[in-house]
């Protein structure tokens, strides 16, 4: 706890005092720990969600390749164990709830004796499940990408590769950013249920904060209003993300060309 | 006369148990033209995406410089950047600049260096009269300077063969007379063409020779001036009638 929130701190309010001075009682009380448990918040959903980007667009792309019974044995056979891991996959990841996973994945991980600390369980368990539902919505984001796209790359020597790469992909991109939002906003509400691994995330904190008081209602009214700023704040920055991408609706004539015409 | 580049053989092509392109022979030489005629559903389209292996022949051979195309990989890739095709969609693609449209293909797939990429695609936009619109993304165009940015990216390939898929069926008629004009001077300065078109007057006029197809054969194949004055087949003969009334 700093300084300033010692000097800040007054007496605790007495029996006649109501919930919101009972609220900002604990939350300056508490205020090093809020603001820990924030960070651990954002920290995990945060390196969560952008890793699980990744590998919810290695999910989509794996789920939209085609195999084509001209290409070799090997290429066929790889692809096709491939698909049927990332098919298994999601939907277990879809199928059961993240409280769950993370219980599985952290106390699995311990009784094999693997040592892992409770903050990198919590962000393996939000990549595995951000890229589980992000592949399900990359492959809508390439597929609603128009097939001439991906004809018209093909025709002058692409390989599939490269025209997801160049072509197919930032246009999915582009398509999925609002449900990225969501996502992102999402996982930042639901690395609350880490607590139950011991991440000292926000919502642990609230327990222990109220617990001191025996004020829980107060407790978790302050992080209601930590996760509210939350996620307005990158609701918003998301907003400006898709209208920075969707581009300049002008364009610059070159009219150092125009003669020729 | 010269070696064929591109030679079909034995063509076949079905699509379940409907059988689209049914043993179809023909070659293309260096300089030549050749606009492919008939009415919708007689394998025109069909057949110019077999010849890139957009769609995988069912059976039967396209030989380029009498090898055959392979059906997949490194080598199929290789083929259809010397294989130019201008599509009725367009298919710029959309997440980029006329400009980067035009120097994708010598980019990424032939690697040319950047100033070599630049000078390319300047040049070809000033061909087609669209070296202006650079900084412009497709959604800002008009269907037929659409066409056209199409046409220059193909042409910075420097193809041997371009082919063409209905190029301007998905114009309005006002539009269509700007591309063909742009085709019709590719064919003065000797550009090897194949045009699958609706456009009697162009093939007429333009085309080194016609291919009339229906329900899948190459009915007739000769020169424009032979094909559209005096057709030695029956069916040939009935379609052009229907043409010329409508």
């Amino acid at each position: 706890m700093g300084e300033w929130t010692i000097l800040l701190t007054a007496a605790a309010p007495g029996a006649e005092s109501g919930s919101v001075e009972w609220a900002l009682f604990i939350a300056q009380k508490y205020a090093g720990m809020f603001l820990n448990a924030t960070w651990t918040t954002l920290y995990v959903a945060v390196s969560g969600t952008m890793i699980g980007f990744l590998l919810g667009f290695l999910v989509g792309v794996i789920n939209t390749s085609q195999v084509h019974p001209e290409d070799f044995l090997l290429k066929r056979i790889f692809s096709r164990i491939l698909r049927a891991i990332v098919i298994v996959y999601v939907e277990v990841f879809r199928d059961t709830p993240m409280i769950v996973q993370g219980m599985i994945i952290y106390f699995g991980l311990r009784q094999s004796d693997v040592e892992i600390a409770p903050v990198a369980a919590g962000i393996l368990v939000t990549v595995l499940n951000t890229g589980a539902y992000m592949g399900e919505t990359v492959r809508a984001g390439i597929n609603s990408v128009d097939k001439g796209q991906e004809e018209g790359a093909l025709a002058m020597g692409m390989s599939h590769i490269k025209a997801m790469f160049y072509v197919i992909l930032p246009q999915a991109f582009r398509n999925v950013i609002p449900e990225m939002g969501n996502t992102f906003v999402n996982n930042l509400k639901m690395t609350s249920v880490l607590n139950v691994i011991g991440v000292s995330e926000l919502f642990l904190i609230a327990k222990t904060a109220g617990g001191s008081y025996y004020k829980y209602y107060e407790s978790y009214l302050v992080i209601a209003a930590i996760y509210f700023v939350l996620c307005f704040v990158f609701n918003r920055l998301f907003g400006l993300l898709e209208k920075k991408l969707e581009g300049k609706s002008d364009y610059v004539l070159a009219t150092e060309y125009l003669d020729n015409e | 006369m010269s070696e064929p580049i591109i030679k079909v053989e034995n063509l076949r092509k079905s699509f379940g148990d409907h059988e689209v392109l049914k043993k179809i022979d023909f070659e293309i030489r260096k300089g030549e033209v050749i606009c492919i005629i008939g009415s919708s559903g007689s394998g025109k389209s069909t057949l110019l995406r077999c010849i890139n292996h957009l769609e995988k022949p069912t059976s039967g051979e396209i030989l380029f410089h009498n090898v055959a195309v392979k059906n997949t990989g490194h080598s199929l890739s290789e083929y259809r950047a010397k294989v130019g095709m201008v599509f009725q969609s367009f298919n710029l693609f959309n997440n980029m600049t006329v400009f980067d449209n035009c120097q994708s293909g010598t980019r990424k797939v032939l690697h040319l260096d950047k100033d070599e990429c630049k000078s390319r695609a300047i040049t070809h936009l000033k061909q087609v009269g669209m070296a202006p619109y650079i900084h412009a993304k497709p959604a800002q165009l008009s269907g037929g300077q659409k066409q056209r940015v199409a046409i220059a990216r193909a042409l910075c390939m420097n193809p041997e063969v371009l082919l063409f898929d209905e190029p301007t069926s998905a114009l309005d008629p006002e539009m269509v007379g700007e591309v063909l004009n742009v085709m019709k001077k590719l064919a003065g300065e000797g550009l090897t063409m194949i045009i699958v078109t609706h456009e009697m007057e162009f093939a007429r006029n333009v085309s080194t020779r016609t291919i009339f197809m229906d329900d899948g054969y190459v009915v007739e194949d000769d020169a424009p001036g032979n094909l559209f004055t005096n057709p030695k087949n029956p069916r040939t003969r009935e379609f052009l009638k229907r043409y010329m009334e409508s």
